[in-house]
């Protein structure tokens, strides 16, 4: 479903990403894991498209995407969520999953219409907050939710495009156990049309949901295999998994 | 166009040039540091202009006028960062710049209450008040020394940015205001101090024009507007960039008004929109970018 | 959210609405003159805050299209000699057509450069008009000629017929635009304001629609232009330079970005403030500038966020059903 062949990027002498190649078939669950500054969010913007890389491909669904900018990925069926909330923050949940779902059937080109009366538009955005466990909060700004519930939203939003690939970067990043829990479970759910890559930090976490793992060092990867493959390689426990490991 | 036309217009050009350079500097280093653009960098310079014409006819000096003028901008530019800006970060740039230009009108209006409508000037110095003769040219010496007063400053900022402490932490924080602030650094009084630098200098610039321009209330927009510019096209938070940006647009405006007199005013807004589209930060930014 | 905003707003709009009527039969010539010029001004304001309020897309150039739009009108029909009703929707046409072009290359840059070009793209039509011997340079254009409404019953001559014919103007744009606005599309450009990384992440093509709604804006801008070259039966490049394009901001700005009704108020308040408070003191513009700085302070609605202190009666939403 998404292909990289030979990602290369340097931004000045350092090199961010180094010969990256990944395949994710249809319904992939695969992670990126990593130390801090091996080339995470870089790889996972040359996939998006938010950088160019300097040499290799990217390819959605067999089509070259390497020249797209993200925008148009998206419209192909590639988005991601950010490490970083990013979120439409003054608009309510409601809103905030209207709007993901109404940028992703392009009912914008529709000007006299109500936003409220597309058909089915509000019952859809009910229906996708509750796959992502936030029917509870759909009338409240974004801005006054919790920050675990507003993660919870960042996978929602990218959710309403319906995407074939879905990037997830540290969706359980500042969550308290009981959050990182309810985060887990809710990927792990995430239906199998969708192939999803998801960098993590926590290993645990990285350990239920994936089925492959890849380990980046340096740019480049240092191993690729299933968790118990990647567990049991000697270079990935000295390296990254350190004590955890022994 | 002959030779010595030519170069009284080069002069001319360059005069223009180290005058929007004095305003233009003070922008653009906040513009890089802060993130924002004074639109009331106008104000200040036309609150120069008047304090310095005030003094100049109580005290009758020129020089009296030069050194009351930059203060007293400094003063209100101080004013303006405690009252208003300082409150302001959490806002973001697009809200301060907006307050700045509300001010653009209560100074305008401020300025017509305590001065009057009329225009003033102030004379030039006794020992600048004649043309010399040089090179079969003849040109006011003012004029020179407002040239010579430009490069000075440009030196000296350029000195003090690259050998003192502040110009350190100023460099950094254009740079990269993290590390700058990890440096253990009062970044916040080191910003503040510059503003002040800059309002002085935009006061300078005031008194400076005085005897050229005419002193009036609305001059600040005259000025603004180029100056912006000037920031736009070199690129915010360069010295170098309001340098050779003020170059170019003093020179590309007195050319202008010679060359095709009919769309002077043309030139200098065209210049930077072309500049905007071929560099969307600046033409100089890139080349001394971080 | 939505629902209650929409109500609380169509009600200031119809107060305003009423009052305007209540001037056009109680004031004399002047004030009718004065009526016009405000429906005039509030359309113009409500244009910018399409870009202003719901894109975020700060404009410190929109009297480039508010002057096209006036000059387009003017030449059409003292040169062309073409009829009004095929004069105005050309002229309208001719702002929006400037506005999708100088939009083009505006957007390509952001935040506080937006205003940089924009400012620079409007101080270029004004240059350009002050010097134009075509255009009548610095003088303009002046007995644009009115069209005939006899049909109607009605004379652009009077001052009581061009604010009746502005005052309805502004209600129908008012309508437009809070239908479009509220639509999908105008939606799509509330979340380009409110993120627009993310907009793009999800696959919206925020250029596209900057690109329209900056020539919606430029459109409407347009046909306020034409309006004005109507009312003042004259055209002049002061209609172009740049303070126009302040002082629309502040309206948009004091009346409540982002509500279309506040705008409009804001144009009237601009208009009274000037008119009386100038009578008062020849300082006017201190007392304005400072109320837009508490504004922006203190208000991010502005004046139409006062109205929010009023006790509305709750509309029940279908969702809440």
């Amino acid at each position: 479903m998404l292909e990289a062949r030979g990602l290369r990027k340097s931004f000045g002498a350092l090199e961010a990403t180094r010969d990256v190649s990944l395949a994710l078939p249809e319904g992939a669950r695969h992670a990126v894991v990593g130390p801090n500054g091996s080339g995470k969010t870089t790889l996972f913007n040359l996939l998006t498209g938010e950088l160019r890389p300097d040499e290799g491909q990217v390819f959605l669904a067999g089509k070259d995407i390497t020249a797209l900018p993200p925008n148009a990925r998206a419209r192909a069926g590639l988005t991601r969520s950010f490490q970083k909330n990013n979120l439409f923050l003054d608009l309510t949940v409601r809103e905030n999953l209207a709007l993901a779902l109404a940028i992703g059937e392009r009912a914008g080109t529709v000007f006299w219409r109500r936003f409220e009366r597309v058909p089915g538009l509000l019952a859809r955005a009910e229906a996708l907050a509750e796959r992502v466990r936030l029917a509870d909060v759909l009338g409240i700004p974004v801005r006054a939710l919790p920050y675990g519930t507003q993660r919870q939203l960042e996978v929602g939003l990218a959710l309403g495009i319906e995407p074939k690939v879905l990037l997830l970067d540290e969706p359980t990043a500042g969550m308290s156990a009981e959050e990182t829990r309810a985060m887990t479970s809710l990927i792990a759910g995430l239906p199998r049309e969708i192939a999803v890559l998801v960098i993590e930090h926590d290993m645990e976490v990285v350990f239920e949901i994936a089925e492959r793992v890849t380990v980046l060092d340096y740019g480049r990867i240092l191993a690729e295999g299933t968790p118990q493959e990647v567990r049991a390689t000697e270079a990935v426990r000295r390296r990254y998994l350190g004590e955890r490991a022994q | 166009m002959d030779i010595a036309d030519l170069a009284t217009q080069s002069l001319n050009g360059l005069q223009f040039a180290m005058l929007l350079f004095l305003l233009a500097v003070g922008l653009s280093v906040v513009f890089g540091l802060m993130n924002f653009v004074n639109l009331a960098h106008g104000t200040l310079y036309m609150v120069g202009a008047f304090v310095g014409f005030s003094v100049a006819t109580r005290t009758g000096s020129y020089w009296a006028a030069l050194a009351a003028g930059p203060v007293a901008a400094a003063l209100l530019g101080a004013a303006f960062y405690f009252l208003l800006l300082k409150r302001m970060q959490a806002a973001g740039p697009m809200k301060q710049v907006l307050v700045t230009f509300g001010l653009i009108f209560v100074g305008i209006d401020a300025v017509r209450w305590i001065w009057g409508e009329d225009s003033q000037s102030i004379l030039a110095p006794t020992a600048f008040g004649e043309s010399v003769q040089f090179l079969g040219l003849v040109y006011p010496s003012y004029r020179l020394f407002i040239i010579a007063l430009g490069l000075a400053v440009a030196l000296l900022l350029h000195l003090g940015l690259e050998r003192t402490r502040l110009g350190a932490v100023v460099r950094a924080g254009v740079d990269d205001p993290v590390t700058a602030a990890s440096l253990g650094i009062n970044v916040d009084l080191a910003f503040f101090g510059v503003f002040c630098l800059g309002c002085a200098l935009a006061g300078l610039g005031g008194v400076v024009a005085a005897p050229v321009l005419q002193v009036y209330p609305g001059m600040d927009v005259a000025i603004l507007i180029p100056t912006l510019i000037v920031v736009v096209v070199g690129g915010p938070g360069r010295l170098s960039g309001a340098f050779w940006g003020a170059l170019l647009i003093g020179m590309a405006d007195t050319f202008g008004k010679v060359l095709i007199p009919d769309f002077s005013s043309f030139v200098i807004y065209a210049v930077m929109a072309l500049v905007l589209l071929l560099r969307p930060s600046g033409l100089l930014a890139a080349r001394h970018g971080s | 959210m939505i629902g209650d905003e929409d109500f609380r707003r169509h009600c200031v709009a119809a107060a305003l609405l009423s009052a305007a009527i209540l001037a056009l039969v109680l004031s004399g010539y002047a004030g009718r003159d004065r009526l016009a010029e405000i429906a005039i001004l509030a359309i113009f304001a409500m244009s910018l805050d399409v870009l202003v309020g719901f894109t975020g897309l700060v404009s410190l150039g929109h009297a480039l299209f508010y002057g096209l739009g006036a000059y387009a009108m003017a030449a059409f029909a003292t040169m062309l000699k073409l009829p009004a009703g095929l004069a105005i929707p050309l002229a309208v046409l001719v702002a929006a057509l400037a506005a999708f072009l100088v939009g083009i290359l505006a957007i390509r840059v952001r935040g506080v450069f937006f205003i940089m070009i924009t400012l620079a793209f409007g101080q270029m039509g004004w240059a350009y008009f002050q010097r134009s011997r075509t255009f009548g340079g610095i003088g303009g254009i002046s007995g644009i000629g009115q069209p005939d409404l006899d049909a109607i019953g009605l004379s652009l001559a009077n001052p009581a017929d061009m604010a009746l014919i502005a005052v309805v103007a502004a209600a129908l744009v008012y309508l437009a635009l809070a239908r479009v606005t509220a639509s999908p599309f105008g939606r799509m450009l509330v979340a380009i304001h409110q993120n627009e990384s993310r907009a793009r992440a999800l696959g919206l093509p925020v250029q596209s629609y900057k690109l329209a709604a900056f020539t919606l804006a430029g459109a409407v801008a347009g046909l306020a232009g034409v309006l004005a070259a109507e009312r003042t039966n004259f055209v002049s490049p002061d209609l172009l330079v740049w303070t126009v394009s302040g002082e629309v901001l502040i309206m948009v700005i004091v009346g409540g970005l982002g509500t279309l009704v506040g705008p409009a108020l804001g144009a009237t308040i601009w208009v009274l403030l000037r008119d009386n408070l100038s009578a008062l003191t020849p300082y006017w513009m201190l007392a304005m500038g400072l109320f837009f700085v508490a504004v922006v302070l203190f208000a991010d609605e502005g004046l139409y966020g006062l109205t929010a202190r009023i006790p509305w009666p709750k509309r029940r939403r279908p969702s809440d059903a």
